[in-house]
């Protein structure tokens, strides 16, 4: 077994690594990017234990056969998308640069693909939304209209396939017949959780599903983690619904963070245990406070380009009137009325400027007067 | 001695009293005198029950004083169901039958000029209370034997004439004689969708988690719920399909109900037992007699009453008149309503799940969370609108859900697979099974029917979770009523999901339930799975 093999191509030599190692390992993210895939490769084939990656993978790299996994792959509609290619997503280089979290993190050595979409394409504009599996249908129904209003607009949303917000956000995508990304820690041919069987091929037809995993693996808690910077790093910003304080959410938005991405939280009653992560992001300054889909277009998009009006209330009658008038509308009776020396010393004004004002007022339809005397026009 | 005494029932309400019919035959001054404060139809039953003895070949004792006697003498007696009985006592003291055929039979039926039997209203309880006094047989109209026949163990005898009693009492050859009406012709008006509240199914809801969540909850348990939201929301949706959760009723609970739709004389003319919970939706402008009972006369089972052991549908509900929401409260903790006037008191069953509906506003379109509000009311107007709901009636509901019009997402979604009905009611099935099972030495079915006393000795919370119910009503956020409330919430929760006690889980839903928060996803995922 170790005679030195053929060279084989950097895609393939790609597909072998992440057989071989851990999503996310810093020693082979690193190493590829110093060493590059194939030399790195060739090296772990013959043998040559760096940074202890051989003695790890050794057990794996006896059975391996990436030409043939990148076969059987494409023949099931799964394809391997890596750097260089044309539907590599430039944004995830980002993550070369973004500080480590729980010693997990560097540019993915490829992605397993699954899905009519181009990656690069769908990940042009997205959103992530994520949040806690234990959510309550409160947060599930923010996140199913956000999911809704960004894929109506185009933005593609990026979530984990989770249970609670992840599902209704990629549902609310679906409804809204817009883009939308699944970011898995488990192989793409792979319905985990199981109850979502039916939502992972829907967006195996229409969307796409993505794993930095090949086909086959399963899902483990750091590879959950691991998974959490893909979706940050494939999105220009991160929307978290509901994440309770030890949730994986978090260390999404802590990627976001890192990727100096855009951070957003939805807020939920202050009182409410599953919203307690997001207020605590809220507060400290770490995420904006969003409420809608348009909320979130404002923030992603281009500056300027997509604001969200200002919220006012509607407007009334009294709003255009000078201090003076108010000050005069107030002194005039509601039934009984009165003189406009009266009006006058109610208001403290002068008894001319009091007459201007009430012919003022009289036009706008406010007051009314009978011989002279004054008082509030009636309403209809 | 010419004394002969024959059987039949009097109705207060739903409770029979055994009444002896007794007719003494003795020379003297000829009359006809009938005591023990007979109503108006009853003393017209001299008459009619001569002509009838008459004309069907049998001898009045026209030459003798007769006295008919309804003992106990003391209860106020009504109807006109008493002429068999009495025709057949006098028959039997003028030896015209032999009295001892008379002993553990009742005889119920009115009776024509021409000595045929005529259909009367509450064959069914009738029957029952004979039942519970020890009779063994009854005679009946024959269009009614087929109700008779409902009560387990009770022999039947489908008449159509008085001769036809009488060949039978004297053990000879039945008469043929013309078939008898039945009481109500059939309903005057028919139209289509008339019985369509059957075949709504859950399947047709989208969206709207909590609220779907809230009707199962409140049909396994048997909660009082109340709706609220922007008209066009969906309330009076759900609503109609509650009753397509609940399981069959039980052969007690068909009886019970049949009895009383037999009183309302709202029975079908076809079809015995009514085997399907009821749903009765009174329009807002119901006065109190329709609604509790009451009426002129007899009194009559109302809406309430009719929609026993199924749901009462208050649509609407601040359009209903004060009084009327009023005199909810005693039939709402109780479950039954006792109507009481000068001379009777009828008391009823009145276990419905009562669904209530509300407009948030008098326009229809306020909306306490959602920005896009268009109401228009002026904010006095709103809480005036509210406050019909008092507040004593509004702590005797046990779930209240805010409905939020379904959003244009929701209907979209191509991965939406609402349950059907019949997926909860078998939910709905166990979780009321498991509550007949632990309630079976006792008088209650459902959770909410237990008296808080009971249920905090007998049937306690997870320690730590009653622990946290007491700090909420300490902290003044439930009344010690509203406590009981959650604390039943938090059983039927447990029956659903089959947990053997209802722990901190499943009194965090109760809460969530009771003030109209929103649910945790993880509990109704559960459910699907």
């Amino acid at each position: 077994m170790s005679a030195p093999r053929a060279t084989v191509s950097d895609r393939v030599a790609r597909a072998a690594l992440s057989r071989l190692g851990e999503p996310g390992d810093l020693r082979l993210t690193r190493l590829v990017r110093e060493l590059g895939a194939v030399e790195l490769f060739d090296l772990l084939a013959g043998e040559k234990d760096l940074a202890g990656i051989y003695s790890d993978v050794a057990g794996r790299l006896r059975a391996l056969d990436p030409q043939r996994e990148l076969d059987d792959a494409a023949a099931r509609g799964i394809r391997f998308v890596c750097p260089g290619d044309e539907e590599w997503p430039s944004a995830l280089d980002d993550l070369h640069a973004a500080e480590p979290v729980q010693g997990r993190g560097g540019v993915p050595v490829g992605l397993w693909v699954k899905g009519p979409l181009s990656l690069r394409e769908a990940t042009g504009c997205a959103a992530a939304v994520v949040g806690s599996r234990s959510a309550t249908t409160y947060g599930a129904e923010v996140a199913s209209e956000i999911g809704a209003q960004l894929a109506g607009n185009r933005v593609c949303v990026v979530s984990g396939a989770a249970f609670g917000i992840d599902q209704a956000a990629h549902r609310g995508a679906l409804a809204a017949r817009g883009p939308t990304i699944a970011v898995l820690a488990c192989g793409v041919d792979r319905a985990y959780p199981s109850g979502h069987k039916n939502l992972l091929d829907y967006i195996a037809d229409v969307g796409l599903l993505v794993s930095e995993l090949p086909p086959g693996c399963a899902p483990t808690k750091l590879r959950f983690l691991s998974r959490n910077r893909v979706i940050a790093a494939l999105a220009r910003g991160t929307v978290v619904v509901e994440a309770a304080v030890r949730s994986g959410a978090l260390n999404t938005a802590n990627w976001t963070t890192r990727l100096h991405r855009v951070l957003m939280g939805v807020p939920g009653p202050v009182t409410s245990a599953p919203s307690e992560g997001v207020h605590d992001l809220i507060r400290r300054g770490d995420a904006a406070l969003v409420t809608r889909g348009a909320d979130v277009l404002e923030l992603l998009a281009p500056v300027g380009s997509f604001l969200v009006p200002e919220a006012r209330g509607p407007e009334r009658s009294h709003d255009r009137l000078t201090d003076r008038e108010r000050q005069v509308l107030d002194a005039v009776p509601v039934s009984v009325a009165v003189s406009i020396g009266s009006v006058a010393r109610t208001a403290g004004v002068a008894e001319r400027e009091a007459a201007a004002a009430l012919r003022r007022l009289t036009v706008r339809g406010l007051v009314e007067s009978h011989d002279g005397r004054w008082r509030l026009a009636r309403r209809e | 001695m010419p004394l002969a005494t024959a059987r039949t029932i009097s109705l207060q309400g739903a409770t029979g009293h055994l009444i002896d019919v007794q007719v003494d035959v003795t020379r003297g001054l000829v009359s006809t005198s009938l005591v023990g404060r007979p109503d108006a139809s009853i003393n017209e039953a001299r008459d009619r029950c001569r002509v009838a003895i008459g004309n069907s070949g049998f001898d009045w004792p026209n030459t003798r004083r007769v006295t008919i006697l309804l003992s106990p003498a003391d209860l106020p007696k009504r109807g006109p169901h008493f002429d068999l009985a009495i025709a057949v006592g006098v028959l039997a003291a003028s030896e015209a039958v032999p009295r001892a055929a008379l002993a553990g039979v009742v005889f119920i039926g009115e009776l024509s000029l021409d000595g045929r039997l005529r259909s009367v209203p509450g064959v069914l309880p009738m029957t029952m209370a004979a039942a519970s006094h020890g009779i063994g047989c009854v005679v009946v109209p024959e269009p009614q034997a087929e109700e008779a026949a409902m009560v387990p163990g009770m022999s039947v005898v489908g008449v159509r004439s008085l001769r036809q009693v009488v060949a039978a009492l004297r053990k000879e050859e039945v008469p043929d004689a013309p078939p008898v009406q039945p009481l109500s012709a059939g309903p005057l008006l028919s139209w289509r969708g008339e019985r369509q509240v059957a075949d709504l199914d859950m399947a047709d809801v989208l969206g709207m988690a909590d609220p779907r969540y809230s009707v199962e909850v409140a049909a396994a348990g048997g909660h009082h719920l109340m709706l609220t939201g922007p008209r066009g929301a969906g309330k009076t949706t759900l609503a109609e399909r509650i009753p397509g959760l609940l399981p069959d009723l039980s052969v007690e609970e068909s009886l019970e109900l049949t009895a009383i739709h037999s009183l309302a004389e709202a029975l079908p003319t076809s079809g015995g037992l009514l085997t399907r919970p009821p749903f009765r939706a009174p329009h807002h402008s119901a006065s109190k007699a329709s609604l509790l009972g009451g009426g002129t006369g007899r009194v009559r089972p109302g809406e309430i009453s009719r929609a026993h052991n199924g749901v009462l549908f208050l649509d609407e509900l601040p359009l209903f008149s004060s009084d009327v929401l009023e005199a909810l409260r005693q039939p709402l903790e109780s479950g039954e309503i006792t109507i009481a006037r000068g001379e009777e008191v009828a008391t009823f069953p009145a276990r419905a799940m009562i669904v209530m509906a509300s407009n948030p506003c008098p326009c229809g379109d306020y909306h306490p969370h959602d920005r896009d509000n268009r109401c228009t009311c002026p904010e006095v107007k709103r809480r005036a609108y509210r406050s019909r709901l008092s507040g004593p009636l509004a702590d005797r509901i046990d779930i209240t859900r805010y409905v939020e019009p379904v959003r244009p997402h929701e209907l979209a979604d191509p991965l939406a697979s609402p349950e059907p009905s019949d997926r909860i009611r078998a939910r709905v099935t166990a979780a009321r099974e498991r509550q007949r099972r632990r309630y079976a030495d006792t008088p209650w079915r459902l959770n909410a029917e237990v008296p808080g006393p009971v249920l905090r000795q007998r049937w306690p919370l997870v320690e730590k979770a009653g622990v946290a119910l007491d700090a909420q009503v300490y902290a003044g956020r439930l009344t010690r009523r509203g406590a009981t409330r959650v604390h039943r919430l938090a059983w039927t929760v447990a029956d659903l999901r089959g947990a053997d006690l209802p722990g901190p889980d499943e009194l965090d839903t109760a809460l969530r339930l009771r003030d109209g928060q929103p649910l945790r996803l993880d509990l109704l995922a559960e459910r699907a799975g």
